[in-house]
């Protein structure tokens, strides 16, 4: 009778080397396999800026559909200018020394306006350094073409913001973007238009 | 209706006979264009950056030597700038294309392609382009003076003279809304709001700035000129900064070598 074959010794270090691959694969595929999905349906949302909660909840809505004041009427450097700017706090006073006086959103502005100091905002919509986006030879060119008030052109990039309580940017402002858009509209698409 | 942008040719006349040596575009420059603030140990690692510099040549000093004379020395001054050349021999060297020819006439370096190999800077005969070496850094009180149009270059990457692209474009911006040419008045030194900061900032007319296409534009009538020149022009570079050579009745026989 044949003896049996001795019992094969198993080395416990192995087994565990063996147990940890296995665990190792199964959380990294659960890991990665969903990232990777995650890019394939990339939203374009995440390539945005997170809507920022702005040191006075300013209501666009208020100002624009209910009182009706004209883009231009705060943003005033946007028709002449690269950048659309900012009020200053004194021109906010300039209603609000009576308007609202009030709401503790206005208190908060008058002692801006107060201590003399400007209010900081955070920016929503901004390109990066190399990027010299002008504001005003885009208002020229889209109220030459379509024959309208300035202020009508503010929402093919930044959307309808009078109906926003809080702004947010609804355009990627990527290269891509920009270029599409000069592309359909026969603008030129050299470098040193926007790069300099 | 929306005008048809205006094909330019940008262009630079250079009058040696008028320069005086007095470094007031170099300055102008620096300022206008957020270049960082060039010290000794630049200049020699030769790592300062001068989008336009004056090079200065004495002649006649062997004559001076020779006779004893030392009013025979003679200064010369010649501005060197980027020549924005026509067949520029950086253009086709770059791996990444950021530097390249556009439509008007001028020699681009597109700073976010830049990779920073700098073989453009070694293939220019004029060493106009430079290399930034060092993330430049100002005095915390000189942060809020940087010009907002201008790219502040980082580390890393090429740059050189643009001819002050960013009021060319708000030129073209007034062209377009205007609907006509703007005349080469508008870049003078004296009553223009547009040339590029060199050009304004020159005090005895030396630079011209204007459009080569417009016939009658002064830069066009100057580049014509018999004085003129191109610097190198036996490279065949075809630069669009015309050079007018000095005018001097008492020319010393070095000045002829």
């Amino acid at each position: 009778m044949q003896e049996p074959a001795p019992r094969k010794k198993v080395n416990w270090m192995m087994r565990a080397a063996v147990a940890l691959s296995v665990v190792l694969t199964v959380v990294i595929t659960l890991a990665v396999v969903p990232k990777i999905l995650g890019h394939y349906f990339w939203s374009i949302e995440q390539w945005y800026r997170v809507t920022p909660v702005q040191p006075i909840a300013f209501p666009h809505p208020s100002h624009v559909q209910v009182d009706g004041i004209d883009c231009l009427f705060c943003h005033r450097s946007v028709a002449t200018d690269a950048m659309a700017s900012i009020p200053p706090v004194q021109q906010c006073m300039f209603c609000h020394k009576l308007v609202k006086t009030d709401s503790p959103e206005i208190q908060k502005l008058a002692k801006y306006a107060s201590d003399n100091v400007p209010v900081e905002w955070i920016r929503v919509h901004r390109v990066p350094d190399h990027v010299h986006f002008v504001h005003e030879a885009h208002i020229t060119f889209f109220t030459r073409r379509d024959n309208v008030a300035p202020s009508q052109v503010c929402a093919t990039c930044h959307g309808d913001v009078g109906s926003m309580q809080q702004v947010k940017q609804v355009r990627s402002l990527r290269m891509g973007d920009c270029v599409d858009c000069h592309r359909q509209n026969n603008a030129p698409t050299d470098c040193a238009v926007c790069h300099y | 209706m929306i005008t048809p942008r205006i094909p330019h040719k940008w262009g630079m006349v250079v009058d040696i006979d008028r320069c005086t040596g007095c470094q007031a575009c170099v300055i102008a420059c620096q300022a206008e264009n957020n270049i960082p603030i060039n010290t000794e140990d630049r200049y020699i690692q030769r790592r300062a950056i001068e989008w336009i510099r004056i090079e200065r040549y004495w002649e006649g000093v062997e004559e001076a030597v020779k006779t004893g004379d030392p009013s025979l020395v003679k200064a010369r001054f010649i501005p060197v700038l980027c020549q924005h050349c026509e067949n520029a021999p950086c253009e086709p060297v770059c791996p990444v294309y950021a530097t390249y020819h556009n439509n008007e006439g001028m020699n681009v370096q597109v700073y976010n392609r830049c990779i920073g190999t700098r073989y453009c800077a070694n293939n220019c005969p004029y060493q106009v382009r430079f290399f930034n070496f060092f993330q430049p850094v100002w005095p915390e009180s000189l942060y809020n003076q940087l010009n907002p149009h201008v790219t502040v270059r980082t580390r890393g990457i090429m740059e050189k003279c643009t001819f002050c692209i960013q009021r060319l474009r708000k030129v073209e911006r007034k062209e377009v809304k205007e609907q006509k040419r703007i005349s080469d008045a508008e870049f003078d030194s004296a009553s223009g709001m547009y040339g590029p900061a060199c050009v304004r900032a020159c005090p005895t007319d030396t630079l011209v700035f204007g459009d080569l296409n417009d016939p009658n534009g002064r830069v066009a009538k100057m580049a014509k000129d018999e004085r003129g020149y191109q610097m190198f022009d036996r490279l065949g570079t075809e630069p669009n900064v015309i050079y007018l050579k000095k005018v001097d009745l008492h020319a010393s026989e070095s000045a002829h070598e």
